[in-house]
């Protein structure tokens, strides 16, 4: 992809990107432009509920976005995705653990110190997945295998899960299943604080690794003979994806689809391999998918919450049969 | 230009020593192309993958340039040596040009920028090997021969003064695996290049060849 074409392409995501971001920011319940903006609702609608969200949609599209492509392309799978290998069941099991057994956090407005160890248990699911199905996909190279292995995963994980909702009580069981759901919503501008330079430090570091990814993506044989420390790749893939996911998790919810089917659309829209551009792509165009779900949320739904996930796999399983048909990407 | 020394080759992890090869004494120079003959499961992948770094010798040593391939970084010795393996690589919009273009990674900056000077060698290793017009064709897309030349000219962008190719004419019919081996002899030839090749097809190799190693499965090892 010439210099151009990528500068230009940007842009027009950049253009998508604020438009949609205005749309969710007008969209909700109250109807924003029938208060003044002298009006104290208006900013408190305006600052505490629809910019969190809208930022946190920003984020977590994003965030899940980036994290399927590293994992696609250090798998060289093209069905590789947070959701798809019991990324996300690693950190939902782990986020239930947390929430369930610990008695003093609670999902919903539990206090800073309960939050980030709702974090930090659900990067370490994210992680603890990540490296069995690494250590899967080193041992058995077929990619079917892999798949398979990470969806089983995440059948256990979501029948462990499954056991500790069992035993919990009431209150706590149904702020889980709404989490469950997942939701760009409940994240409050505090949140965002903790939330945002985790996020900005993981992109960036994700583009520190664009040479090797690129390299990667013939083989791990020729990667390494291209003077790719190979190991170090995969570990700190592993860790920025296990921090994102983990993050993006704990905060909203397993949000599925978007992890696998932004990559695939990005390639199957912008025909490049290179992880500058589609780094660049995915970050933007994962963005706009969640904060189309969400306008579409509102849209439907503007005097309670649809679950994002609803709409999200409405958009992503389209996009996964279409792969599954066309042969180009499949390399499995 | 590789001098080999007292080498056993293998596969090494906490419980087992499997040893797959003894005492292997070689010195391959610039200039030869090197035919690496033996039975199925002799030890020539195993020998490729020791001399290009890949697998670590269980004992013995390698040499470079008079310098132990241990003490060399990842990123010198890919500068100095190259590799075509049978793993066939595709999907992810992988193009020709994008292939090649791989080639230069040990010499471009972090975000995997190709200068002027990167792009007119990643044009020169195709136009070597009469694959520009295919430049923009998806990997996929190309015939198994043309696959295998550009992982070709992906070691010509890798601008290496060794190319190690295990098996490049599994997948080729009769005429392009002669075209291959013409295309690996002007090489050496024309670049001085020490190339090193393992096959199984004998008669093609030993028209082309200066140098044969054949590795027998009684650990002995004849050169002529």
């Amino acid at each position: 992809m010439s210099k151009s074409k990528f500068i230009f392409t940007t842009l027009m995501l950049l253009l998508v990107l604020a438009v949609l971001a205005i749309c969710d920011l007008c969209f909700g319940s109250t109807n924003l432009f029938s208060l003044e903006s002298s009006n104290p609702m208006f900013s408190s609608i305006l600052y505490d509920i629809r910019l969190p969200k809208t930022l946190t949609s920003i984020i977590a599209g994003s965030g899940l976005a980036l994290c399927g492509l590293l994992m696609q392309s250090l798998f060289r799978n093209p069905l590789a995705g947070p959701y798809v290998l019991g990324v996300s069941s690693g950190s939902s099991l782990f986020v239930a653990i947390a929430t369930m057994m610990i008695s003093s956090i609670h999902v919903s407005g539990f206090f800073i110190m309960g939050k980030s160890i709702v974090t930090l248990f659900s990067i370490m699911g994210a992680f603890f997945v990540t490296l069995i199905i690494l250590l899967v996909s080193r041992k058995n190279k077929s990619n079917v295998t892999v798949l398979l292995v990470g969806l089983m995963l995440g059948q256990i994980l979501s029948a462990f899960q499954g056991l500790i909702e069992y035993m919990s009580n009431a209150d706590n069981l149904k702020t889980f299943v709404m989490w469950g759901m997942g939701s760009v919503g409940s994240t409050t501008l505090q949140d965002l604080y903790f939330v945002i330079p985790i996020y900005a430090i993981t992109i960036v570091a994700s583009f520190f690794f664009i040479k090797p990814l690129n390299a990667i993506l013939l083989n791990e044989q020729y990667a390494q003979n291209l003077g790719v420390n190979v190991n170090a790749l995969r570990l700190s893939v592993i860790i920025l994806s296990a921090i994102l996911v983990g993050v993006i998790t704990a905060f909203c919810g397993p949000i599925a689809f978007v992890g696998i089917s932004v990559p695939i659309a990005s390639r199957l829209f912008f025909k490049t391999s290179h992880h500058l551009h589609q780094m660049t792509f995915c970050l933007l165009l994962g963005a706009c998918v969640v904060l189309t779900a969400d306008v579409i949320c509102q849209v439907l739904s503007s005097q309670f919450m649809l679950p994002i996930n609803t709409v999200t796999t409405l958009i992503g399983s389209p996009v996964v049969i279409y792969l599954l048909f066309k042969s180009k990407l499949s390399i499995g | 230009m590789i001098d080999i020394k007292h080498l056993e080759i293998g596969y090494q992890n906490k419980r087992q020593h499997n040893s797959v090869f003894k005492d292997i004494n070689l010195t391959l120079n610039a200039g030869d192309l090197v035919g690496l003959m033996g039975d199925n499961g002799v030890g020539k992948s195993t020998f490729l993958k020791t001399i290009t770094g890949n697998l670590a010798p269980l004992s013995g040593e390698i040499h470079i340039n008079n310098k132990s391939i241990s003490h060399y970084t990842a990123q010198h010795l890919a500068q100095l040596l190259s590799i075509v393996v049978t793993e066939k690589i595709g999907g992810f919009n992988l193009t020709a040009w994008d292939v090649v273009a791989t080639g230069r990674t040990p010499y471009i900056n972090i975000f995997g920028k190709l200068t002027t000077e990167d792009e007119s060698i990643v044009t020169k290793a195709l136009e070597q090997l009469n694959l520009l017009p295919l430049k923009d064709k998806l990997i996929d897309e190309l015939s198994d021969g043309q696959r295998q030349k550009v992982m070709i000219a992906k070691s010509l962008a890798q601008q290496t003064p060794i190319i190690v190719l295990d098996e490049p004419t599994a997948f080729l019919d009769h005429t392009s695996k002669h075209h291959l081996f013409a295309t690996l002899k002007q090489l050496c030839v024309e670049q001085g290049k020490l190339i090193i090749v393992s096959s199984h097809d004998l008669e093609l190799m030993k028209t082309y060849i200066n140098k044969s190693v054949m590795m027998a499965e009684n650990n002995s090892i004849s050169i002529k």
